[in-house]
């Protein structure tokens, strides 16, 4: 339960772009943000899957199940956002936009960013890439197979990963190679406002 | 407006029903095309930041609004299609039926294709968009971005990441693109909808 409330927490300051506390401001960044509707509904159908441990709320998980199975089909079908609970994702992941967005079978850091179109994982693979923190994967890129990505590494659009990558570095193309090493993705990534000072 | 859309209904039907002509398929094609929809209403969505410029808020502007407000999302989920309202789009132009685009240029002029799965927007840190010429071709799966232009008549094969400027009838392919010819007339590409093209040949698979 914590962990999801801490999860969903770093998410939503991801996708804030305001420098306020207001909390009409979060319920619109929810109401507007289509890929963190998707990464909330993640967390919640991990936070069931860790749930059944507890024998004490087992009689709730029917309608947590259901819930979870409705949300997700609206998130794939409509949004095109599908991000399977056999995916294990850190906190603080951001997608940009929607459509075509598939993460199954894998193991993401946190902070991670992903675009439109992007593959991560295969179905019927367990041994799924696994992903440093604070990487930016590009929009239409592809990570398949047993890749080890390290941290902070940077994955230009439609690049297509299958091997090991070192950390802080720039990937391009298909098949992908790294043309730069010491990249800082830093730089390209909208800095979190920071939190106003206690009047 | 007008002129634009029915040029597009024209267009989405001779493509859709190549060997039927006629205004019966030019009117029929309004309920069967999902892009021909997020074509009009990026249309209707463009034309209403005009009206909102020069005439603030009136009665038309205040019923496209709501229009707008309340159609946006059934549309978008629909095709799942976001078309920048603030694209300039040319008569006649052709957004694939299968949907999945992401696309925000500057401006796409008249007699361009762009089949599905395409995505044209800015570099990350940037501010100016693509701009797409008249007459080119996109093939599916493309990701066009940067401060760049593609040149009318310009072939983007299927599967290409463009990020440097393309020259009037050349043709770019693969990842990261080369110019595979300088100059190609695509008006053959452009006449149908299928999209599998080989590389070497420039001819259907």
């Amino acid at each position: 339960m914590n962990e999801f409330f801490a999860a969903a927490a770093a998410d939503i300051e991801r996708c804030r772009n305001h420098n306020t506390r207001s909390p009409w401001y979060t319920l619109a960044v929810i109401w507007h943000e289509v890929g963190l509707q998707a990464v909330l509904v993640y967390r919640f159908g991990r936070m069931l899957r860790s749930g059944q441990r507890n024998v004490g709320v087992w009689p709730l998980l029917p309608f947590g199940w259901l819930l979870y199975a409705l949300a997700a089909v609206i998130m794939r079908r409509c949004y095109g956002i599908r991000l399977a609970l056999s995916a294990e994702i850190g906190k603080g992941f951001w997608i940009v936009h929607f459509g075509g967005i598939e993460v199954v079978n894998c193991r993401i850091g946190q902070r991670c960013t992903v675009g439109q179109q992007t593959k991560v994982g295969r179905e019927n693979d367990p041994d799924g890439p696994q992903i440093g923190d604070a990487v930016l994967i590009g929009v239409h890129a592809q990570i398949m197979g047993p890749a080890r990505v390290g941290s902070s590494v940077t994955i230009a659009p439609g690049a297509r990963v299958t091997l090991n990558v070192p950390e802080n570095s720039l990937v391009v193309g298909d098949p992908a190679r790294v043309v730069f090493r010491g990249y800082r993705n830093a730089a390209i990534l909208p800095a979190t406002p920071q939190q106003p000072r206690a009047a | 407006m007008w002129s634009a859309l029915s040029a597009d209904a024209r267009l989405y039907s001779s493509l859709r029903w190549p060997r039927q002509k006629g205004t019966l398929n030019n009117a029929l094609i309004w309920v069967r095309s999902r892009g021909l929809l997020v074509l009009a209403f990026q249309r209707v969505h463009h034309c209403y930041l005009g009206y909102r410029l020069k005439e603030g808020w009136t009665a038309r502007t205040i019923g496209l609004r709501l229009l707008l407000a309340f159609g946006r999302w059934p549309v978008v989920m629909f095709s799942k299609c976001d078309v920048a309202a603030s694209t300039e789009i040319g008569d006649g132009v052709y957004l694939s039926d299968r949907g999945q685009l992401i696309l925000g240029p500057q401006r796409i002029g008249s007699g361009t294709i762009i089949h599905d799965r395409v995505t044209i927007g800015i570099r990350a840190n940037e501010i100016d968009p693509p701009v797409i010429g008249r007459n080119v071709w996109i093939g599916p799966d493309c990701v066009i971005y940067g401060n760049i232009t593609i040149g009318d008549g310009a072939t983007v094969l299927p599967g290409t990441v463009v990020s440097m400027n393309v020259r009037p009838g050349a043709v770019v392919g693969g990842n990261p693109p080369t110019v595979l010819y300088a100059k190609f007339d695509n008006a053959r590409l452009r006449r149908t909808l299928a999209n599998a093209i080989d590389r070497r040949s420039l001819e259907w698979v």
